[in-house]
Parts: C-alpha cells; sequence; structure tokens
C-alpha cells in the first residue's frame, strides 16, 4: 500500500526537517531496523530532565496506609482493615453486606478467597453475557498508591481480565499493606522490578507491564453543572480490604 | 441553548472573527453563569490541590522538559512507538491531514463491515470533523462521555476540553434527554439525568464491535497507549469491542513508561482539580483474551509539524489537553467557548488553532486575549502561552498589514503614525499638542470625554475618558527647570511639590487629605 | 542617589500628575531626579499588536537614550515588563551586538517605582499621609511578570491614615490589555464590569494601582456610571503628605 508508505514518509520528514532530524524514514518495511537504530539514538541522547518532584515519600509504613485509606474514603469507596488471618473472614463479611449472590473472580484468585455461601464464576474466558450478569467482582491488585488512593490493576491472574472489572457494579480489591507505596514514582519503581505480565511479551530488556488500569475511585462524572454524580458506567461501588501483613 | 448560540461554527475556516463571534455569548447571561460556576468550581478544587502539592513547581519543569525532549527527537520516538506497537500486535497508520485521517478511519471500518461505531470523547476526532464525515459515509458514530452526548442528542457544540457541555444547565439536559431518549418523566436532577445515560448507552456497549478512541499520552518505549477518564466508558469502549481505532496527534508521545509518574501528577489535579481521576487505561497492542483483538493506530500530523518547526511555538505542542488554561482566563470566563469558532478554545486554542490552520485562519484568535499570563501561571507544561499570543501577533500582521483591507484600516493607519511620533520627541511634543486641540472638540465641561470616533469609539461605548490635560509631564518638567535655574537654585532645591510650585495651577495647599482638582 | 524617570508616553499625555508625584516623592527620599528630554515610548502598544519592527525602533532608541543612565525609573510595570520580557527577544533578532550589549547593560538598572523603593532605597515608609479608605489594585504585569509580590502592600502599610480595603479576586484581570481594550471593546467591557463589582463592593474611596492604564479603563467605568469611587496612581498616595496632600485629578 505506497499510499500508506507516502504519509508516513511525509509526516516523518516534516517532523524530521522541524526538529533537524536526520531523515531515517525508509520504506515501511525497514521500520524495525531504522527505529531501532533511531530508537538507539534517541535513548542516547541524554535526556537531562530535571527530576526534582519527590520520587519517595518518607512517611512510616502506618501513616502511609492511614493515608491510603483517608485517600479512598474521600473518593466514596468502603474500606476495611484485616489482619492475614482473618482475611477469608473479611471477605465473606463483606460479600454478605453486600447483598449479593453472584461474583465474578480472576482464575489465579486465591481458593482460599472464594467464600462459601455464594454463586461464584470463576473466569476462564466467560461469556461477556456470563460477567455482565454478576453483581460483583473480587480481586487482587499489583499495588496501592496512598498519595491518591489510587488501586493498580496490571491483570495478571489474580487481577483478571478488564472486562471482569469494568462490568459487575460492584468490586472488592484486596489490597496488602506491602503493596501500598506512598507517591505514584515508586509504583513506577516497582514496575520497573517486577511485573506479573511480562513473562507473555517478548521485547527487550524492560519487562513493562502491557495491561494497566488505574483506579482511583468509583466512575463519575461532573459534566452536568459540575455535580459529582457517583456511577455512570463501571462499578458503582469500590469496597477494599486492607490486610496488614 | 439561546437563539444566538444555538448553531456555533467551530470551523475556524468558517467562525465569525472572535469580536463579532463573542457579542451573542455577551448577551447571553445564563451562558455566561453556567461557564462562571463550572470553571469556579474546577478552579477552586484544583488551587486546593496544588497548594498541597509540595513538589508542584518541580513536576511542571519536569514534564516541560520530557515534552521538549520528545519534540526535539519526535521522529525517533514517533519510530520507536510504531515499531512497539506494532511488535505487540497493533497496526500503526499515518495521517498527514484531516483529511487523510477521515479516509483512514473510514476504510479500517468499511474492511470491518461497520456501520455503527462508539466513541470515547476525544477532540482530536473533532478536530479533523469525523463525524459528519462517517454519517455521510453511511456509519452512524455513538458518542459516549455524557457531556458528548448531551452535545450530539442536542445538536451542540462543545464549548471545553475537559468539560465540553459546562454551557449546558441541568434543565437544559434534561430537555434534551427527555425529547430524545423518549423519557417524559425525568427529572432534571442530575442523578436521574445521568441513569438515563447509563441506561441508553449499556447495550451500545455490549452490542457495537467497533470503537474509535483517542490518546492522552502514547509511550514510545513500550507502545502503550494510555487514555484517562472518569466515567468509565472509556473503559468499555476498549475492553469490549472487537476492533479499536486510536487516532492521537503526533505530539502524544512520551519517550519512557517511567515519564508517565510526572504526566498523571499533574493532569488530573489540572483539568478537574482531583489528585487522580477515577479511571486510566493503558493497553499495548493486542492482548490476546483480554480486550480488542484488531487494534489501530492512527498517528495524526495535521499541521503539527510546521508548529514543531518554530522556535518560539514549538512549546504549544507540550500540551497535554487540561484546560487550566481556559479555566483560569478573564477572557473565557466572560465568553466561554465557543466564540472561538474552534473545538479547542481559551488560550490553548488562541495559539494552537491559528497555527494547525498555518495562520489561513482564525487570525483574529491570538488578539483574543488582555495578555494577562494567568494561563501561564497554572499551564501544567509551563507553556509560554503570552509569549505564543504576541509572536503569532506578529505573524499575522506582517502577513496583512500590506493587504489593501488592512493598509487603510484606522487600527493599522494609527499605529503606523504613532511609530513616526514615537520616533522623535518634538514630533511627539506636536502630537500632544495637535491632540490636546482636537480632544478639546469633544471634551465636555465636567473635562471628560464621552465620545471619540473610530477606533475609539469602542472605548468610549462603555468607558468615559480623561480630557488631556492642558500641560503634559514633559513641558512642567521644562518649565521647572527653567525657573529653578532662574531662582538661582540647584537641582536638587526641593522645588517639586505640588503645593508650593509657582509653575503649577490652581492651589491644592488644604491640609488634612486630598484635594480635588477637575481635569482641564 | 541619581535616578532617571523614564515618565511612558501614556503618563506623560495623559497623568501628569503621577509624574509629579513621582519626583516629589523621589526628591524627599533624597533621590536626585533627572528626566531625559528625548524620550517618548518603550513600544508596548506596537508590540503587542504585532508590529514588531516599530516595536524595536522604539526600543532601539530608548536603549541608546538610557544607556548611561545610573538607574531608570518606572511608574508603570508593563512598560517595565517590556523590557524585561520582550526587548530580550527584539534585540536577539533585530538588533546587532553593539546594541544588544548596551541593552543588557541596562535592563538590570530599570526598576518600576516600588521596585526602586525597596529594592534600590531600601525603604517602605516614604513618609506619606493619606487618610482615605483604598483598594489596591494588582495589575497583571506587575502580578505576573515583574513579581512584584508584597511590595505594594509594604508600602500602603506604611502610609499614614491609609484604611487599605482588601480587593476580592485580587488576581483577575481587569480587561484593559492594551488595544485589546478596543479591538476586542466588547469583551474588554464585560470582564471590567464583573472586575467593577469587586472594586467597588470595597467600600473604599479610590482604587489604586502602580499602572494608569488599568485605572484609566476602571476609572473610566467609574466615572461614566456616577460611581462612588475615584482612581488614584500610587506615586500619589505615596508623595501625599499632611502638608502637600495628593494631588487627585477628576
Amino acid at each position: 500500500m505506497s499510499a500508506v508508505a507516502d504519509s508516513r514518509k511525509k509526516v516523518l520528514e516534516a517532523v524530521n526537517m522541524a526538529t533537524g532530524a536526520a531523515t531515517g524514514a525508509g520504506t515501511a518495511g525497514s521500520a524495525t531496523r531504522n527505529a531501532a537504530a533511531t530508537a538507539g539514538k534517541a535513548a542516547e541522547v541524554p535526556a537531562e530532565i530535571p527530576r526534582g518532584y519527590v520520587r519517595r515519600g518518607d512517611m512510616t509504613a502506618s501513616a502511609r496506609h492511614e493515608r491510603f485509606v483517608e485517600r479512598l474514603r474521600e473518593y466514596d469507596a468502603e474500606v476495611v482493615e484485616c489482619e492475614p488471618e482473618g482475611l477469608a473472614a473479611a471477605i465473606a463479611a463483606q460479600l454478605a453486606a453486600s447483598g449479593r449472590r453472584t461474583f465474578v473472580a480472576p482464575e489465579g484468585l486465591p481458593a482460599a478467597w472464594l467464600a462459601p455461601g455464594f454463586d461464584w464464576k470463576i473466569d476462564g474466558n466467560l461469556e461477556v453475557r456470563d460477567v455482565e450478569q454478576a453483581e460483583g467482582v473480587v480481586t487482587a491488585c499489583f499495588c496501592g498508591v496512598a498519595d491518591s488512593g489510587t488501586i493498580v490493576l496490571h491483570h495478571g491472574p489474580a487481577e483478571g481480565r478488564r472486562v471482569i472489572t469494568l462490568l459487575p457494579d460492584w468490586h472488592l480489591c484486596i489490597v496488602r499493606a506491602s503493596q501500598v507505596v506512598e507517591t505514584l514514582p515508586e509504583y513506577f519503581d516497582r514496575c520497573a522490578i517486577r511485573d506479573q505480565r511480562s513473562e507473555t511479551r517478548d521485547q527487550g530488556a524492560e519487562k513493562l507491564p502491557a495491561l494497566v488500569t488505574w483506579i482511583s475511585g468509583p466512575s463519575a462524572t461532573a459534566d452536568i453543572e459540575m455535580t459529582r454524580i457517583k456511577g455512570v458506567h463501571g462499578p458503582r461501588f469500590l469496597n477494599v480490604i486492607l490486610v496488614r501483613d | 441553548m439561546s437563539a444566538a448560540t444555538d448553531h456555533p461554527v467551530l470551523d475556524p475556516a468558517l467562525a465569525p472573527p472572535f469580536p463579532m463571534a463573542a457579542l451573542p455569548v455577551l448577551r447571553n447571561v445564563q451562558l455566561r453563569k453556567n461557564v462562571a460556576h463550572a470553571i469556579d468550581v474546577i478552579q477552586t478544587k484544583r488551587a486546593r490541590l496544588v497548594e498541597e502539592k509540595t513538589d508542584w513547581h518541580a513536576l511542571r519543569t519536569a514534564a516541560a522538559a520530557i515534552k521538549d525532549e520528545t519534540l526535539a527527537n519526535l521522529g525517533a520516538y514517533l519510530e520507536q512507538f510504531e515499531e512497539r506497537c506494532t511488535a505487540a500486535g497493533g497496526h500503526v497508520h499515518w495521517a498527514a491531514d484531516a483529511a487523510e485521517a477521515r479516509r483512514i478511519i473510514l476504510e479500517l471500518l468499511r474492511e470491518e463491515g461497520a456501520d455503527e461505531v462508539i466513541k470515547i470523547k476525544t477532540m482530536t476526532s473533532a478536530e479533523i470533523q469525523l463525524n459528519p464525515f462517517l454519517e455521510a459515509a453511511g456509519v452512524r458514530a455513538y458518542e459516549t462521555d455524557l457531556a458528548e452526548i448531551i452535545l450530539q442528542l442536542g445538536h451542540g457544540e462543545p464549548s471545553h476540553i475537559v468539560v465540553p457541555a459546562l454551557h449546558v444547565n441541568r434543565s437544559q439536559v434534561r430537555d434534551i434527554f427527555a425529547r430524545t431518549m423518549g423519557l417524559k418523566d425525568l427529572t432534571d436532577d442530575p442523578k436521574a439525568l445521568t441513569a438515563a445515560a447509563r441506561n441508553y448507552l449499556r447495550q451500545k456497549f455490549l452490542d457495537v464491535p467497533t470503537a474509535i478512541s483517542g490518546a492522552n499520552f502514547l509511550v514510545a518505549e513500550t507502545g502503550g497507549v494510555v487514555v484517562v477518564e472518569s466515567e468509565g466508558n472509556g473503559r468499555m469502549c476498549l475492553t469490549l469491542p472487537k476492533t479499536l481505532i486510536t487516532l492521537a496527534g503526533i505530539e502524544k508521545v512520551v519517550p519512557r513508561f517511567a515519564d508517565l509518574e510526572v504526566m498523571l501528577q499533574l493532569l488530573a489535579r489540572s483539568a478537574t482539580g482531583e489528585r487522580m481521576n477515577p479511571y486510566t487505561s493503558l493497553w499495548t497492542g493486542v492482548t490476546k483474551g483480554d480486550g480488542p483483538q484488531n487494534f489501530h493506530v492512527v498517528l495524526l500530523d495535521n499541521g503539527r509539524s510546521s508548529i514543531l518547526a518554530r522556535k518560539t511555538e514549538r512549546q504549544t505542542l507540550r500540551c497535554i489537553r487540561c484546560a487550566a488554561c481556559m479555566n483560569t482566563c478573564p477572557v473565557y470566563r466572560q465568553t466561554g467557548g465557543h466564540a472561538y469558532g474552534s473545538v479547542y478554545p481559551g488560550p490553548i486554542g488562541a495559539i494552537l488553532t491559528p497555527q494547525l490552520e498555518q495562520l489561513r485562519h482564525a487570525q483574529s484568535l491570538p488578539f483574543a486575549s488582555s495578555l494577562c499570563g494567568a494561563c501561564y501561571e497554572v499551564c501544567p507544561v509551563k507553556i509560554n502561552i503570552p509569549e505564543i499570543l504576541i509572536d503569532l501577533r506578529a505573524r499575522v500582521t506582517d502577513q496583512e498589514r500590506h493587504t489593501v483591507g488592512k493598509f487603510f484600516d484606522p487600527m493599522y493607519v494609527g499605529l503606523r503614525a504613532a511609530n513616526v511620533i514615537f520616533s522623535r520627541a518634538w514630533l511627539f511634543h506636536f502630537a500632544q499638542w495637535a491632540g490636546r486641540i482636537g480632544a478639546k472638540l469633544v471634551t465636555r465641561r465636567d473635562g471628560w470625554i464621552h465620545s471619540l470616533p473610530s477606533v475609539g469609539a469602542k472605548w468610549t461605548q462603555t468607558r468615559d475618558l480623561r480630557g488631556l490635560p492642558k500641560q503634559t509631564f514633559h513641558a512642567w518638567w521644562a518649565e521647572r527647570k527653567a525657573a529653578s535655574q532662574q531662582v538661582g537654585g540647584s537641582a536638587s532645591q526641593r522645588v517639586g511639590d505640588a503645593a508650593s510650585d509657582p509653575t503649577l495651577s490652581p492651589k491644592s495647599g488644604e491640609k488634612g487629605g486630598a484635594t480635588s482638582r477637575e481635569a482641564r | 542617589m541619581r535616578a532617571s524617570l523614564f515618565i511612558t508616553c501614556y503618563n506623560d499625555t495623559l497623568f501628569p500628575e503621577t509624574g509629579r508625584a513621582v519626583v516629589s516623592l523621589l526628591e524627599r527620599l533624597g533621590v536626585e531626579v533627572e528626566f531625559r528630554a528625548g524620550q517618548t515610548c518603550c513600544g508596548q502598544m506596537h508590540a503587542n499588536t504585532g508590529f514588531r519592527g516599530e516595536a524595536f525602533s522604539q526600543a532601539k532608541r530608548l536603549v541608546r537614550l538610557y544607556a548611561d543612565a545610573d538607574a531608570v525609573v518606572i511608574p508603570s510595570s508593563s512598560c517595565v515588563a517590556m523590557m524585561r520580557d520582550q526587548y530580550p527577544g527584539l534585540f536577539e533578532e533585530l538588533g546587532n551586538d553593539s546594541l544588544r550589549k548596551d541593552f543588557a547593560a541596562l535592563l538590570p538598572r530599570v526598576y518600576e517605582l516600588s521596585e526602586f523603593l525597596i529594592d534600590k532605597l531600601g525603604v517602605e515608609d516614604v513618609g506619606a499621609y493619606f487618610p482615605h479608605r483604598v483598594t489596591y489594585h494588582a495589575s497583571c504585569h506587575g502580578l505576573r511578570a515583574l513579581h512584584l509580590g508584597d511590595r505594594p502592600f509594604r508600602l500602603l502599610a506604611k502610609v499614614r491614615g491609609l484604611e487599605l480595603a482588601p480587593l476580592a479576586n485580587l488576581d483577575r484581570c481587569c480587561g484593559f490589555g492594551g488595544t485589546f481594550s478596543v479591538k476586542n471593546g466588547d469583551v474588554s467591557s464585560a470582564m471590567l464590569t464583573v472586575k467593577l463589582e469587586d472594586v467597588l463592593a470595597t467600600g473604599a474611596e479610590f482604587c489604586t494601582a502602580l499602572d494608569n492604564s488599568c485605572l484609566m479603563h476602571l476609572g473610566g467605568a467609574m466615572h461614566r456610571e456616577y460611581a462612588p469611587m475615584k482612581t488614584i496612581h500610587m506615586a500619589q498616595i505615596l508623595a501625599s503628605t499632611q502638608e502637600h496632600p495628593a494631588e487627585v485629578v477628576g
């Protein structure tokens, strides 16, 4: 499709001329080779980005957890805390209090978390219709960010496909205290270290997540007269159990 | 929406100049109230969070630097993004202009046999006028953002880039929904209205297999794409359909995944006054078993490379579309967005739109500012908007000053004359003298001018102007100097008092307070 | 201490009393004031309306005129901002090495009035007496371009008899904006109306500022609407003493 290659060439030529870069826009076929070369070049450019912002927080663990809970509650998420031994019971209590029966769980969710007495749909590629009909979903998470009350999902085995935390109206998320960081940059540091999904990707040295959902409270809109309304699409109810591990 | 503002024209090629477009809006009290209310809410929330964020300015500095680095190496980063996205199973397309982008998207939709598509709000698609184009080609595009639904169903136009329907109040929304969704008993309670939208869209999300999105960020390092939202309609469109087409301006690239740590801390605080918006999604190419298996990115130039080429203007492309500038703009506060005749209004629109149009259109926008600088103060990526406005004014003026239309325009004639006058002190003094004579004709007995001709009429429409004083400062100084030399005193003698100075007319020697002297 | 007064084109023509007050004030503080008769305009109006070449020719003239001045004092924030923010670009693009050198040497010696008083003379109490209720309007150039900060407030705080009424939405533009006030006269007037609401709500007798441009705009509406308030440049307040009260014009 030469028209496609033409546009690519046209845009890259215009861009490179504007920046005074050497025109490296070859044919579409050599994109990989060119990109690797130019990518290497880009990486070499000493990016003197002044990073004077706060990278690491200085809160104690307990202050950090308190902040996390406080921020979650500001966004109307319901938060309870428990000890590791009490987790299964806490989950059961949350499920019972919700008044709901049918819950989706990702395949990798620990069996001990599947409280008896409820209708569990394990997501091994469920039909969207079935996910849609479930009343709630229970997942783990990758990380929690205290500063903004954010829960981060990398959609690994214990967090599940993106659709299961989207369609049901009620989401219970289990966050271990050791997963909670204070600042957003600290979350990014954790990404570089380890990642649950990176095994399935064949990329270069970086093992960064392919799928991420940052959740900072239930869905909301302020489009009508700036009045904040909870729950447009996506779960209207976000419940969190913070495990003091 | 009143009659005067029912059909605002947001095509820069067709929109009336800003002063003309603003006039009906200024007379729309309801709209001005809506706008002021909305931006006050966001501004207050934003200000509180900025105060709390002790490293706010360090973040801005880093963000500006990240964007500048990206722009300086844009070709390389675009190619890197393309390579990574493609390796992850995505398809990357390039569009030099709006027409190409529309064509590419339509072709992709035709390949899918799509006659319907669900959309996440993207101003970029409004920029290329995608929806009417698709409609004409037989593809119905359903907006899924609450604000965009309000506008689509009400046949309105966006007036803000983050809260596009902020000019619409709840009863207006109620009327639109009641009429188009057939909900006769719908109240104007925002909760009820939101629920109506939720129900209206639910089936669409589950049924329509093709979606179009924009992108807040494109991550070169990984090929990842980021969408920032509040309602969840984004997540719906990004995960449920089979095919996803993402349209993104080429300036949306950031070099590294970790650079998001800066951008994401700035965006929500600036845009909606929240520490973080409810949902931010990142996906990379195609992931088996999760989300659309057919993914396309359309990279759009449409004038951006011409902005990139200019030293002063390149920083325009740092923009992360947070709208903090228009929330703080005292001009936008009075006019709302439609007066700008573009999908990008406010301060960013005033610099972006004319440049995307390569100064062929929207030439009045760089002048739609009092240069107060509030926008620059709040911009999370430190775009020096006033500096760019001034530069664009120079470029527009250079373009038009020799045209017949402008050569004899009173303002142009006046400014050329003023320049000559300022070039010599004696010419300046002569002009002041002549001005004083002329002003006498229009100065009333109270010493003020209530009516001026030509360009001046715009002043005296709402303001009086003090009559020209009989003596200029420089003349007073010269007299004083002459008097002191006569008296034989040195320059350091205290003869400068208003009261004791014989060269000053009427007296003002009363004690205890200011004295009034009418202008002569 | 010597200071050369750049009165500005519009003050010379429309607000000579401000200039008189600056002279009176500085001489009272022991400053020897000089006035270069060749001065006209800094070029701001032209620069902001897109007439860059013309703006440069005025800038060039100004720099040459003051090349050997000890200090240049300007009772107008916007003109100082013009020199600090726009002159560098103009001289870079349109000037030559010699002019750029002269400009670079001059710039550190240019002061807005409140900067001269506080930073150069080191005084806050200038011995002023002005027994009136006053509100202060922060012009945008002074606020954001010059970062005057609390200088005006520190000066006003020391004026005997003066009662300062704080202005709501202090950082909101009054809508003057130079030629914007006529090129976009309707919007300018809408901004003015909104600003005037806040100004009049202070119940002050006077609205003061460090720029007569804003005051001309605000005062023009006050007069048109028979508002119970007048405008006065801060120089005139600071020059006002019990023996020689301020000139209030209009």
